[in-house]
This record gives structure tokens, C-alpha cells and sequence, in this order.
């Protein structure tokens, strides 16, 4: 049993799986700044996390990638802090802190003791406006990004085939482009640029504050006050409604690298809950959600059951569908031929599967297993305070309200089999479809002094 | 083995320094976040009938319970048949006498209960986690102590894994992070039961037979082998019951004899393997330590400082914040049940892989000649401070719990700990780490094409 499935399992139900019960305490300020507390007193413990929205899929061409490298100079230091001191006080405190970029949110922020928190809050206030992109910090950190870039994508052929899929796609819509952005935009950003991109995104009414943890909700208000309230607001413009053009036909890649075994990806481009606009289309992104599962929540599903452990065509398979992105999505695809099996065999196994979904209605006994894993995932997440935290602030920051997640599990359970064969049908089909295939360059490592031999003593 | 990136919902999400642990977790298998916490996690401790050692923290927040069950079964217990201790473990809830690999499954999900099997080098565990609403629980638990005690190994399903592990091998040889940690690891060990990779190689693991998991099998997962670790929403009578109902089916057995201790020295040596890829990987690396070390406290504190901090660090400071050479670089400690590695690594381009290791060997010893006072207390605040947030919550306690339980730790280690960091001084840190450690001995491995 493939662990490292069920983990990845585990993270893409902990967002779904959640039903009643948050009480998430919501609060706003004068300048505009969102604020969310979630109260877990299990421990002496808070997380503390800001959310601006803005990330690649706000970027424009030439330089794709910049909201990532904005994230790394956060920490280069402010009107009245040196490069990494920010660090060096979290530390200081006891604290773990980072921060990471996604397509629609730039997020930062610090697990500490809950007798630290305005602390943090001081910090991360601060550099909120008053953040100082210095000429020469800012080209050493630049190549640090390109590092970035290296270990993550140009090393590992199943992530570039990932990108390139992305591309081809999303034609003309921002998924288009990487959240690291491409090699060559990185090279060529200026100081210049990230300090626009700064003036442009970073204040109060562009952000949301969460915090989860041994706290009282209006304390958290209090502070909250004292340290962002003086945070004038920016006039933000919003994004241009950039929407994906219709696809037209099927759209195939071939890559090549250095792989040992082949893979596929397919993807057809799919609604959520935010692109959905009436309650009609907002059900399909359960049904979505649903058909996910079915195909993919755990290891009873359809993709592991049939083809992993039935017909044995795949060595590996799996789905995804994040029915809570901003824009237009895709829901995947994904497979690794067994031993003796083509591409071409282990696509016509995947998309059996979807046939199978357009033409027969799913069982009662399926349905329930989904919303037992739903129900359980919910409860389970709790457990992570950074996990809870992560939920409400990725809700808030693509324009869904916090309580989506208190109406998820009954919101499951209104999918019907019918639902979900009907969004089979609607968006499964092979003129939407994009394929991408990995296929080896026949590269090895070559042999050296360290060599391996069998059985050695003992 | 997927490219999981998106099945995650937070696809393409990137962090500032999450390097560090993957890699450390890639590298060792072992549980590396060894420090402690504040003197809150009351530990049960008892044994069952047949001699299995019980730990219990009673959490009951939430209504869930984790249960592990683990064995002194992991790869070091390979013999010579490489990857059977790992092949055993993936079997593991695939077969028993009354179920087949699909009841199995769906008795769990049906509940929403997660089951999983694992192997590292030096154990197998099994865990559960589930509701504790009566009526969940109980069935979870029944289909749990079925396959903990009485797995069966169908040729069938082994030889559909061993598939899926033959090409998850072949593709390791292409990936270069994969590639130096199999060739450190034998530099390091040789023939020690250590020096093979956890889940064998493409060469041993056709060998291995249905017969020879139901025999490995047999032999360590055994009731005086086996240890279970319990935390969640049940009292301790529930969690007695619960620790005899998993290991009631397992025969009584023996513990296996302790391991072989590596040999601690070794000739310094450079293993360059080439290989085309934009970055060069790296580790500077020699053998370390094993859980119960009296230096430990000293060898820790002193790795926060030279690499195990992210921000806080020499390495990071000098390797990325000075000279933006790197993403990640980090070093730990990896104590075992016999001596486990030390290690420094980084990735780079390829350009500047000598100028690296030049500048990880400099940040070494100048580490070893002393480091400012201020640093020290930095580092120890840090540690000290942090310690409420190493324990606040069910995984991380289970993780400490079965740590202290697998290692023969004492049961107070959790406040112990602290006040060993406290109490540690820089005489102690210089002393302990040029005791341990020997930058003219130590083993390095670059796979890349390095300049």
C-alpha cells in the first residue's frame, strides 16, 4: 500500500472534507483589512497568517513569477528592520515562520506561543507597508530563485511536462504561465519591477488576517488594531476578467527526458466554485468534487481499484480537482504505465473510466464511502492548526465566503448520481481534452567507483 | 511515484525553505525532529500480556485516536534479501485469512478510518486513525488487529507490487537526489546492514518470494517486538483493551538480537557521479550518532546553529543569504538505533558546486575553532521557546511518544530534554562536536556535472 498516495490523498481531501461546526469570528477595519480568528486552545500555541491576494495568476507576461520573488525580498528587511532580522526575531521568540505563493495568494506567516503574538503582529504589520528592496539584496536573492527554479522544475522532467501542460492548456488565460514564473522572466526582473508590484498589492485592503489558536477572538481584534489599523489602504485595482477561450479540438504534448518510465496527464477545463455563478452551476462543482472522489479519495477508489489493482495497467493513477480556484480550472488526469504497457494503452484505461462515469449511475454504497472520508477529513483536520487556518484564509482570499466550509459536507450530500453522470457527460469530452506525455530520453546515471552488489554478509 | 504536485489542492505552492525536511526524510527515513517540549504530555507506559510495551497520551479534544504498532523490522533486518523488510511492510493489509485486499480497504474507508504500512531502516509501522464514535471505532479496530496480526502474502499481490517497485527503482536511478543518497549511505555503511537502499535494489528485490515475507514476517512481528503507541479521545481502560486487541494475535516470539555497530572511522573520500542535470547534488557526510548519545543535547544545539534552523543558521547565512549560491542547505543529525549519519546538503548549479562545498567545508571549521556568544543564546532561545509548538497536537505527539518508546528513551524525556539544552554551554557544544565530529575524514557526494 502506497503510502505517499495516501498522503497526497490526505491533502487534497483535508480541503474538501470539512462540514459544520467552524466558528471562525470575522472581523474588518477601517482600512479595510479582513480579519478571521479561529479559536483551538488544545495548546499554548498560535499561528498567525496574512494573505494578499495576488499571485501569478495576476501577473502579466515578461514577468511571470514576480509575486514569488516579491515573497522572498519580504524578508529582506524594512524602513526600520536589516535584511533577515525579521527571521532572526521570530526565531528568537521560539518561532517557525515561512511563507509561500500560489497562483491567487501570497501568504506569510508564524507559528509561535500565544503569549508572542502582537509581537508578530508588529513584525508582519510592518512590512505590510513599509518593506525596502535594496539594489544589492535583491540580485543575490534573485539567483537564489533561480536555484529555486532549477531544483524544482528543470531537474525533474514530471514537472516540467506539468508546465508545459499548464501552457498549452490555458492559451491565453494567466494558469498559462508558472507560479515560479519562467527562467528567463526571473533573469530579467529589476528592483524596480518588485517595488511596483509591492506599491501595487501590499496594504490593508488587499489583505486578510487569520489567526488560529489559544486566543480570545477580541483580543486578537484589540491588537489587531493597535498594530495594522494605522496600515493606510491602497487603491487596488482589481484584475482584468481574463477568461480562458473555448477549446476547440484536442490538444497533445510529447516530452521528453530523464525518466525511466513514461507518464500521462490529461486535463479537461472545468468550473468552481468561483467562475460558477448561479446555484445551478455551483452544484456541478460538487458533483465535480464528487466524481473526484469517486475516482480518487482513497485507495477503495476507481482509478487505484480498476487500474492499479484490477487490470494492473498502471504501476501508479490518480485525479485532482480544486473546486475553490479563482478562475477557470482543469480536473486531471494521471497515470504510469506498468511495465509492457504504452501511453497510449494507459490513457485508454483512464478515459474508460470517465466513459464508465458517463454511462452508468454511481452506486448509493460509493456515494456513502465519499461522504464517510468527507465527514472523517473534517474532524481530522482540525487537529493542525495551521491546516485550519490554511482553509478559511484560501476561501476568503478567492472571493468565497469563510462559511463555505461550513456547508460543505451537506452540500455533498446533495449530489445525486444523475448530477454526477451529467458532469461526466458535459465536460468530459475528447475535442476539450488536453493530453501531455513524458516519455524517457534514454539519459542514465553512469557507473561509478560506489557500485552495488547484491547480498552482501548478514 | 506520481507527479503529485497537483493532486494537492494547493498546486505549485512554493515555500522559502521546505527543502530542508523533505530531503532529510528522503535521506534517512527517520524521525528527525528529536527535541522536546514543555512538561505537559502525560505518557502512559505498560506492557501487555505477551510483552508488547505500551505508550498512551490521553487527548481528548477531538473525537479521533491514532494507533501505531511498531517493530524492530525494518531494512537493517534484511539480510541479504534487500528490500523484503519494505516489501513486507507494503503487504501489510493487502490479505488475511477472513478478508481480501478489497474488503480490507473499503472495511477502512467505508468509515473514513486511514490505515497505512511503512518501513525505514531500523522499523515497520502500522497506523490507524480514526473516529471515536463508538460504533466506528470498534469496526476499525477489528479490521486493524486482523492485519496487524494475521497478514497473508499472496504471490499474486506481491508480484503486482513488485512491479510498481521495480519501476519506481528505475526511475530513482535517473533522479539525482536519489542517486546520492544511495551511494552516501554505502560509502558510509559498505556491508552494514545500513549501507542498502530501504527498499533494495533492482537486482535483489526480483529474488525475493511470497515465502520469504511470510517468514520475515513471522520472525519480527512478534508480540515482544512490537510496541504500540496510542493518542487521542480514549480513557486509559479503552486504551489497555485497545493495545491487547492488536497484539493479542501476534505470537509471543523474541526480540531480535541488537545490530551491528558500524565501523565509526573512515578514510575521507570524494564520489563524484556524473550526471546531466542543470544542478549539482551534495552532501558532506560522515557517521554520527545513535539515539541515547550523552552529547546529543551538545550535538544538537550545536547543528541548530551551524545548519539545522533554516534562517538562523551558518550554513543558510553564508551559502544563500551571502552568496545567493543555493535554495535550500541544511545539516542534521540522524540518531538511530546504532550510530546514524551526519550530514550537510545543498543543491547548486553546476557552476558554482566547488565554490559550495568550499564554503560549506569553511562555515565547518570555523564553526569547530567557535561561534559568538550571542549566537549561542539566539539558538537556545529558539529551541527552548519553541518547544510548546513541537508538541501541539495528536500527530506530533504519536511521533515523540513512539520516538521515546522505539528508542528506550527515558519516559521524562520530554522535560528532560529542555533542560539539558538550557543547561548546555559552549565549552560543552566545542568539546562534544570535536569529539564527534572530523572534517578531514568525512565523505563527499556530488552527482551532477560540478565545476
Amino acid at each position: 500500500m502506497s503510502v505517499a498516495i495516501r498522503l497526497a490523498m490526505f491533502a487534497c481531501v483535508l480541503l474538501f472534507g470539512f462540514s459544520a461546526q467552524a466558528q471562525v469570528s470575522s472581523f474588518k477595519l477601517k482600512n479595510g483589512l479582513n480579519i478571521l480568528v479561529k479559536e483551538d486552545h488544545r495548546a499554548p500555541v498560535v499561528v498567525q497568517q496574512v494573505w494578499y491576494r495576488v499571485g501569478s495568476n495576476y501577473e502579466e507576461n515578461g514577468k511571470t513569477g514576480i509575486s514569488h520573488m516579491l515573497e522572498h525580498m519580504m524578508f529582506k528587511g524594512t524602513k526600520t528592520l536589516k535584511p533577515g532580522e525579521f527571521s532572526k526575531i521570530v526565531a528568537k521568540l521560539g518561532g517557525q515562520e515561512n511563507a509561500f505563493t500560489s497562483s491567487d495568494y501570497t501568504v506569510y506567516y508564524q507559528v509561535i506561543g500565544k503569549q508572542h503574538l502582537a509581537e508578530v503582529m508588529k513584525l508582519e504589520a510592518d512590512r505590510m507597508r513599509n518593506l525596502v528592496i535594496d539594489d544589492k539584496e535583491f540580485q543575490k536573492e534573485r539567483d537564489v530563485v533561480t536555484e529555486e527554479r532549477r531544483w524544482r522544475v528543470e531537474d525533474k522532467p514530471e514537472s516540467r511536462l506539468y508546465e508545459q501542460f499548464n501552457a498549452m492548456a490555458f492559451l491565453n488565460s494567466p494558469p498559462h504561465h508558472p507560479t515560479i514564473g519562467w527562467m528567463n522572466d526571473i533573469r530579467h526582473y529589476t528592483a524596480e519591477d518588485l517595488r511596483r508590484w509591492y506599491r501595487k498589492w501590499y496594504a490593508p485592503n488587499n489583505a486578510t488576517l487569520v489567526v488560529v489558536g489559544d486566543v480570545d477572538p477580541k483580543q486578537v481584534l484589540k491588537l489587531a488594531e493597535k498594530y495594522y489599523g494605522p496600515n493606510q489602504p491602497e487603491a487596488i485595482s482589481p484584475p482584468k476578467p481574463q477568461v480562458e477561450i473555448p477549446q476547440q479540438g484536442e490538444r497533445r504534448l510529447i516530452l521528453k527526458g530523464a525518466t525511466k518510465s513514461p507518464t500521462v496527464m490529461m486535463g479537461v477545463h472545468v468550473p468552481t466554485l468561483v467562475t460558477a455563478k448561479t446555484a445551478k452551476a455551483r452544484q456541478e462543482v460538487y458533483a465535480l468534487t464528487v466524481l473526484n472522489s469517486l475516482l480518487d479519495g482513497d485507495d477503495s477508489s476507481r482509478l487505484t481499484k480498476d487500474l492499479v489493482r484490477g487490470t494492473k495497467q498502471l504501476a501508479d493513477a490518480g485525479a485532482g480537482y480544486d473546486g475553490t480556484d479563482r478562475l477557470q480550472t482543469l480536473f486531471m488526469l494521471e497515470g504510469t504505465p506498468s511495465a509492457g504497457v504504452t501511453t497510449d494503452q494507459a490513457e485508454q484505461a483512464l478515459w474508460q473510466e470517465i466513459t464508465r462515469l458517463q454511462k452508468e449511475p454511481v452506486s448509493e454504497q460509493e456515494l456513502k464511502r465519499v461522504l464517510a472520508q468527507a465527514e472523517a477529513q473534517y474532524v481530522y483536520h482540525q487537529d493542525s492548526i495551521q491546516a485550519q487556518a490554511m482553509i478559511v484564509g484560501s476561501l476568503v482570499s478567492v472571493g468565497l465566503p469563510a462559511d463555505t466550509v461550513d456547508h460543505w459536507v451537506e452540500n455533498l450530500r446533495k449530489v445525486t448520481p444523475q448530477e454526477v453522470q451529467a458532469v461526466a457527460q458535459k465536460y468530459f469530452s475528447k475535442d476539450k481534452l488536453t493530453v501531455g506525455v513524458l516519455l524517457p530520453n534514454g539519459q542514465k546515471a553512469k557507473p561509478t567507483s560506489g557500485k552495488f552488489h547484491a547480498g552482501g554478509i548478514r | 511515484m506520481l507527479n503529485n504536485k497537483w493532486m494537492g489542492c494547493f498546486s505549485e505552492i512554493m515555500t522559502k525553505v521546505c527543502a530542508k525536511s523533505m530531503m532529510a526524510v528522503a535521506i534517512t527515513g527517520v524521525l528527525l525532529c528529536s527535541t522536546a517540549a514543555s512538561a505537559k504530555v502525560d505518557i502512559q507506559h505498560w506492557q501487555t500480556q505477551d510483552g508488547s510495551r505500551v505508550f498512551f497520551v490521553h487527548a481528548p479534544q477531538l473525537p479521533m485516536v491514532d494507533v501505531e504498532v511498531r517493530f524492530d523490522a525494518g531494512s537493517a533486518r534484511d539480510g541479504q534479501h534487500w528490500g523484503q523488510a519494505s516489501l513486507t511492510a507494503a503487504l501489510i493489509g493487502t490479505s488475511t485469512a477472513q478478508m481480501n485486499e478489497e474488503q480490507i480497504s473499503s472495511a477502512f474507508n467505508h468509515l473514513g478510518a486511514q490505515f497505512s504500512s511503512d518501513a525505514d531502516r531500523d522499523s515497520a509501522s502500522i497506523h490507524l486513525r480514526s473516529l471515536t464514535r463508538p460504533a466506528i471505532l470498534k469496526s476499525a479496530l477489528s479490521t486493524f488487529s486482523q492485519v496487524v496480526s494475521g497478514s497473508k502474502f499472496q504471490p499474486a499481490i506481491l508480484e503486482r507490487e513488485r512491479n510498481r517497485l521495480m519501476i519506481a527503482l528505475k526511475q530513482r536511478s535517473v533522479q539525482p537526489s536519489a542517486i546520492l543518497s544511495k551511494h552516501l549511505w554505502h560509502d558510509l555503511y559498505g556491508n552494514h546492514p545500513y549501507g542498502h537502499p530501504v527498499d533494495g535494489t533492482l537486482e535483489t528485490v526480483p529474488k525475493i518470494s511470497a515465502k520469504m515475507l511470510e517468514a520475515f514476517y513471522q520472525r519480527y512481528y512478534v508480540a515482544r517486538n512490537a510496541q504500540v503507541s496510542i493518542v487521542g479521545n480514549v480513557t486509559l481502560s479503552q486504551a489497555k483493551k485497545i493495545a491487547e486487541q492488536v497484539t493479542s494475535g501476534l505470537p509471543v516470539g523474541q526480540k531480535p538480537a541488537p545490530l551491528p555497530s558500524p565501523a565509526l572511522t573512515h578514510q575521507a573520500k570524494k564520489d563524484v557521479i556524473p550526471f546531466k542535470s542543470t544542478q549539482t547534488y551534495y552532501a558532506l557526510s560522515q557517521i554520527g550518532i545513535q539515539r541515547g548519545e550523552p552529547d546529543y543535547a551538545a550535538l544538537f544545539v550545536g547543528n541548530h546553529l551551524l545548519g539545522g534552523s533554516g534562517f538562523g543558521s551558518l550554513l543558510m547565512e553564508n551559502v544563500r543569504e551571502k552568496r545567493g549560491l543555493v535554495y535550500s542547505v541544511y545539516s542534521y543529525f540522524a540518531p538511530m538505533k546504532v550510530s546514524g549519519p551526519f550530514l550537510i546538503g545543498l543543491s547548486t548549479k553546476n557552476a558554482t558546486a566547488k565554490e559550495a562545498d568550499q564554503v560549506v567545508r569553511q562555515t565547518l571549521e570555523a564553526f569547530l575553532e567557535g561561534f559568538s556568544d550571542s549566537k549561542l543564546q539566539a539558538i537556545k532561545d529558539n529551541l527552548i521557546g519553541g518547544f510548546p509548538l513541537r508538541m501541539d497536537n495528536n500527530s506530533k505527539i504519536l511521533g515523540y511518544i513512539s520516538m521515546i518508546g522505539f528508542y528506550h528513551l527515558p519516559l521524562d524525556y520530554l522535560e528532560w530534554f529542555p533542560k539539558q539544552i538550557a543547561a548546555v554551554s559552549k565549552e560543552d557544544i566545542l568539546k562534544a562536536w570535536r569529539k564527534h565530529v572530523h572534517p578531514d575524514k568525512m565523505v563527499m557526494v556530488m552527482v551532477g556535472q560540478p565545476k
